[in-house]
């Protein structure tokens, strides 16, 4: 079972995510957890900029600095990967 | 035959992260951030020439003086060679991996094949690890795959003795003599003084800070170099590109020397270099703005006078806090006793 701690995070991270990028047309439960971020199935539309504007604003807010683009290839997979990320090194 | 089985591990930079992976599996136990600020591969260049078909800048020293400059200053020995053959190139190649020894070389990164084909460009300073053969090809451990992957022969053939510019001609290396003891403190200063020295005091108008302010003041002409806005977009684009996406580990470098300066400051007990590394790292931060900044406004070709205007004060502000930081970093490397 999923805790709530962790839910309350998931909804967090993309509460940020389209406050961040101005998306306006989708509603948070729109973005399944698992879905992908990036690539060409992905259900935001998001590119590179994007991935670097979402590392940015979640270095701001949880003090998490991602580094490469071969970590943030990973860590930016979907919603969870961002989550399991934060939950093992956030700072604020 | 040695047993001993290749460990993989992902790095931000070929370069750096092969010379990493390869002294490791001899050994060495050198951290792929470490093995970059030994070798001072931390620089800045602004090129405007005829060679060039658009202004560039590069962010690391050129390639090879990474292995180069971190063998001189800790005394590991490498063998290399290139070839002019490439049947001579894949003969050797195979001998040293039918002994057991693993072997790096210079590649053209487009024939990379098991990476995805959204990221491989013709670039012809793509370094990876050959570690066996297996079949008719080989297991490469490559600093940007998630694991160890197979790569077909033919595939080798053509990224090693492929043409152009840095054609690799078959270049590879690998350690022949790691030393009992190595001077770290030593190593690591004069990593240091090196690459604080080409950034500040260098008399060169394109290199180091000079060569930032440079930058900061030229791209103000950069739409009358541009053949049309598409250009012009595309090559401040690519100022996120080079900063970020090619393998710089984040931030053109800069967050990579903060980590070595925080790795050389637990391991020398030394904690000025502590407080460097937040400098460098916060002045990686910065950079990263100007990385985002470049790619919002070359997206939205918003590329008048006033925005490239903006571009060019936030790049000057990463040369007044570079100079800054780096004559600090000179006058410490002076002062310690090494």
């Amino acid at each position: 079972m999923e805790n709530i701690a962790g839910a309350e995070l998931k909804s967090e991270i993309k509460i940020l995510i389209m406050e961040t990028l101005n998306i306006t047309d989708m509603a948070k439960e729109d973005v399944a957890d698992d879905a992908p971020l990036f690539g060409k199935d992905n259900a935001l539309g998001l590119d590179s900029i994007d991935a670097l504007e979402i590392v940015m604003a979640l270095q701001e807010r949880y003090g998490v600095r991602i580094d490469d683009k071969n970590q943030s290839r990973f860590i930016l997979q979907n919603i969870v990967s961002i989550a399991d990320f934060i939950i093992q090194n956030r700072t604020k | 035959m040695s047993s001993k089985p290749f460990e993989h591990r992902m790095a931000a930079h070929c370069e750096s992260g092969t010379v990493s992976a390869i002294l490791r599996h001899a050994g060495m136990d050198i951290s792929e951030p470490m093995v970059f600020g030994i070798s001072g591969g931390i620089f800045f260049g602004y090129f405007e020439s005829k060679k060039f078909p658009f202004p560039t800048f590069v962010v690391r020293s050129r390639p090879g003086r990474i292995r180069a400059n971190l063998a001189r200053r800790t005394g590991v020995k490498f063998r290399s060679e290139r070839f002019r053959d490439p049947s001579s190139g894949e003969r050797e190649l195979d001998r040293l991996l039918s002994l057991g020894v693993p072997v790096a070389c210079q590649t053209d990164f487009f024939y990379m094949n098991y990476l995805p084909d959204h990221v491989r460009v013709h670039i012809n300073v793509h370094f990876v690890i050959l570690t066996e053969i297996e079949g008719d090809g080989y297991i490469v451990s490559d600093s940007y795959s998630p694991g160890l992957a197979l790569l077909d022969r033919d595939s080798l053939r053509k990224a090693r003795f492929a043409g152009g510019s840095f054609a690799p001609r078959g270049f590879l290396f690998y350690p022949v003599f790691i030393p009992e003891r190595i001077d770290f403190r030593k190593a690591v200063w004069k990593g240091i003084k090196s690459a604080a020295f080409q950034m500040v005091r260098l008399p060169v108008p394109f290199v180091g800070v000079k060569g930032i302010r440079l930058f900061s003041k030229r791209i103000a002409a950069w739409p009358a170099l541009a053949r049309d806005t598409e250009h012009l977009s595309h090559e401040v684009m690519k100022i996120n590109v080079l900063l970020e996406d090619q393998g710089t580990g984040g931030a053109g470098f800069r967050f990579m020397y903060a980590t070595f300066l925080r790795e050389a400051s637990a391991m020398l007990g030394d904690s000025d270099l502590r407080g460097m590394s937040e400098r460098i790292m916060e002045i990686g931060d910065r950079w990263r703005e100007v990385s985002l900044f470049a790619a919002r406004i070359g997206k939205r070709r918003d590329l008048d006078r006033a925005r490239l205007g903006e571009l060019g004060s936030m790049i000057n502000a990463r040369a007044d806090a570079e100079e800054s930081f780096f004559n600090d970093l000179l006058d410490l490397s002076k002062k310690k006793k090494y």
